[in-house]
């Protein structure tokens, strides 16, 4: 496989009441998210890689070529928008087909279906636009992004505006193919758990300037930290390893400690689960419930609200953040070096990656 | 409970039939004042009179005369009126307003007055007119001289206003999928405005079958059927005109029948 690299060097670009950069970021065969809130300068970021928009100073190097000057058709980039915006005046194939040479039609039918398999919608090769629903819109973007063989992929919140479930599973399936693909892939949210199920490495943007860029684990480690804790604060994200998977229930591995969860996977998959904190029961004793996973843990940190109180917890392999209300916690007598149990159910825990 | 259904009241009729009477008598009305005087023409009509008068062989040379000068203008309007529309659509520029007004001068002059400056470019004793050993005036040029002029914008409005409700993203997605400006163009913003471009070509189309102001000021010989009219009404009075009338009008239902047929083929609508 090439070895494709994008750089920034010292991108500026100037607007009215907003300046972006000066910007360094270097990206390589991994997908990158970039997260900053609304504002930040993060469309601003992939208009100017993709030449929509021309920065005032630095330049864009893609695969050691400086491309800073060329125009937006010759740089060989990928790049999906939150909305499809698919032809309506041509149907699904002659959409993916669109970026490609006549004479490269026939020459790249086969990889063109291979694509069509892997996002599994085949079936809808000749239908027209207008009848397909928005996550099936968003296959048929990315297919007919990946089709021009873009040297690096640029992602500006595709999902944003699909229901909850279908974001999870296309997050999933986005992740796989672009993971085969094997380019650069800089994807732009401002969504928590876009971050867990899709990142490689995670840049974060503040004010038009990198914040902080890091591997996914790297940048967890620093989310107490006030600015990260805003963008990332909210759920308990958790990587595993398939154990065993039957009859719906799936059973993960988390260092000396194993998780129950809903679905059905592969065994020995890697897995990332998300945990929302208010999910989480906490005991004393080890009650007799319904809930499938019980942790031991100590209490390593509280952070208390008027109302609410976060409840970090420590085991050897997991960092759990709990949020009971503060009266709980004085009811139960909850302070700093205590041994609890934390409680929850199959159902709480959610899969949002999944690599082989 | 069948009270409980705000669609019934107690008379059992749907709510909106106020706002349906009021619709009915003013589209009624309306429909009414439009169609009356072509109703009127079979009063009017004697049969004998009407054949021997359609059968002129002038009337068929200005019947003729009218729809090659109208198609031939309609291809100028297009061909140099489209880009307009989409520089005035896509461009920002300083005098672009200007450039908007400019645009919509023919339609603001009366065609009299737009034939009469026409004259003073075009005219015999011109600085064009001396310098060119053409005949820009009482000619088929000079026909298509002066529609051109008035029908420009017919094509260039309804282009224009189709252009601009072409997203942009839409040719952004081109251009990052390869395609330079040009093929951007051909195969994107036009395809996808082409239901104001059609409009533009039937406005402009009908709008040069009609001119007569700025002809007559033009190009009085050969007569276009417009001009047929005029004259033959002029001789002799309305049942004198009416052949060339009819002509006109089942012409123009002829192309309206083609233009829906079109329309209807492309049912295009964004999406989002």
């Amino acid at each position: 496989m090439t070895w494709l690299e994008l750089e920034l060097i010292g991108l500026t670009k100037k607007f009215p009441g907003f300046t972006l950069g000066p910007l360094d970021l270097k990206v390589k065969d991994e997908v990158s998210v970039m997260v900053g809130l609304t504002g930040s300068g993060k469309t601003t970021v992939l208009n100017l890689i993709s030449g929509i928009i021309r920065p005032d100073n630095g330049s864009v190097i893609l695969d050691g070529s400086d491309i800073t000057h060329q125009t937006i058709e010759s740089r060989r980039v990928g790049y999906s928008f939150q909305t499809p915006f698919l032809f309506p005046h041509l149907n699904v194939y002659d959409n993916i087909t669109f970026g490609l040479k006549k004479n490269d039609k026939q020459a790249k039918k086969i990889y063109v279906k291979k694509l069509l398999d892997d996002m599994e919608i085949s079936h809808l090769r000749d239908r027209k636009i207008q009848g397909l629903s928005g996550g099936e819109m968003q296959k048929v973007s990315l297919v007919r992004m990946l089709a021009v063989e873009p040297k690096i992929i640029l992602m500006d919140e595709p999902l944003a505006h699909l229901d909850p479930p279908t974001r999870r599973k296309l997050r999933i399936e986005f992740r796989r193919v672009l993971k085969t693909y094997g380019v650069p892939v800089i994807y732009v949210t401002h969504f928590e758990e876009d971050v867990y199920a899709l990142a490689d490495s995670v840049t974060i943007l503040r004010d038009g300037k990198i914040e902080n860029k890091g591997m996914l684990e790297a940048i967890l480690s620093l989310r107490s930290s006030d600015f990260i804790s805003e963008i990332l604060a909210d759920a308990n994200y958790i990587e595993g390893k398939v154990i065993e998977s039957e009859d719906g229930i799936t059973v993960i591995e988390v260092g000396s400690q194993f998780i129950e969860t809903l679905g059905d996977y592969t065994a020995g998959s890697r897995v990332g689960l998300l945990l929302r904190p208010e999910e989480i029961l906490l005991s004393k004793d080890v009650a007799k419930t319904s809930a499938r996973n019980v942790i031991r843990a100590q209490v390593i940190k509280l952070v208390r609200g008027i109302s609410l109180t976060d409840v970090h917890l420590q085991t050897d392999y997991l960092h759990l953040r709990v949020k009971i209300t503060e009266k709980a916690r004085k009811d139960l007598g909850i302070e700093i070096g205590d041994l609890v149990y934390a409680m929850f159910k199959a159902i709480a825990p959610q899969i949002i990656r999944e690599d082989s | 409970m069948n009270d409980s259904n705000p669609r019934n009241n107690t008379s059992g009729r749907p709510k909106h039939s106020q706002f349906d009477m009021i619709l009915l008598v003013l589209a009624g009305a309306m429909i009414a004042y439009v169609a009356s005087p072509i109703v009127n023409i079979f009063s009017l009509l004697n049969p004998t009179s009407f054949i021997e008068s359609m059968v002129r062989a002038e009337l068929a040379k200005a019947f003729l005369l009218s729809l090659i000068t109208a198609t031939i203008s309609t291809l100028l309007v297009a061909i140099f009126g489209i880009p307009l529309a989409y520089s005035l659509a896509r461009s920002n520029f300083k005098g672009k307003l200007l450039l908007r007004l400019i645009v919509i001068v023919p339609l603001v002059l009366p065609p009299l007055a737009s034939g009469a400056l026409l004259l003073g470019i075009f005219g015999p004793y011109s600085m064009l007119g001396k310098a060119f050993p053409l005949e820009f005036t009482q000619s088929g040029l000079g026909v298509i001289i002066a529609q051109t002029y008035v029908a420009s914008p017919f094509m260039i409005l309804p282009t224009q206003a189709s252009f601009e409700s072409v997203d942009e993203s839409y040719e952004k997605v081109a251009r990052v999928l390869g395609k330079n400006r040009l093929e951007t163009f051909l195969h994107v913003t036009l395809p996808l405005a082409k239901r104001g471009i059609l409009v533009g070509f039937i406005m402009a189309w009908v709008r040069s079958v009609g001119e007569l102001g700025a002809t007559m000021m033009m190009a009085y010989n050969p007569h276009t059927i417009s001009i047929q009219i005029f004259e033959d009404n002029a001789v002799g009075g309305l049942s004198n005109a009416l052949p060339a009338i009819v002509l006109v009008i089942v012409l123009s239902m002829i192309v309206l029948a083609i233009f829906y047929a079109l329309s209807k083929e492309e049912g295009l609508k964004p999406i989002r």
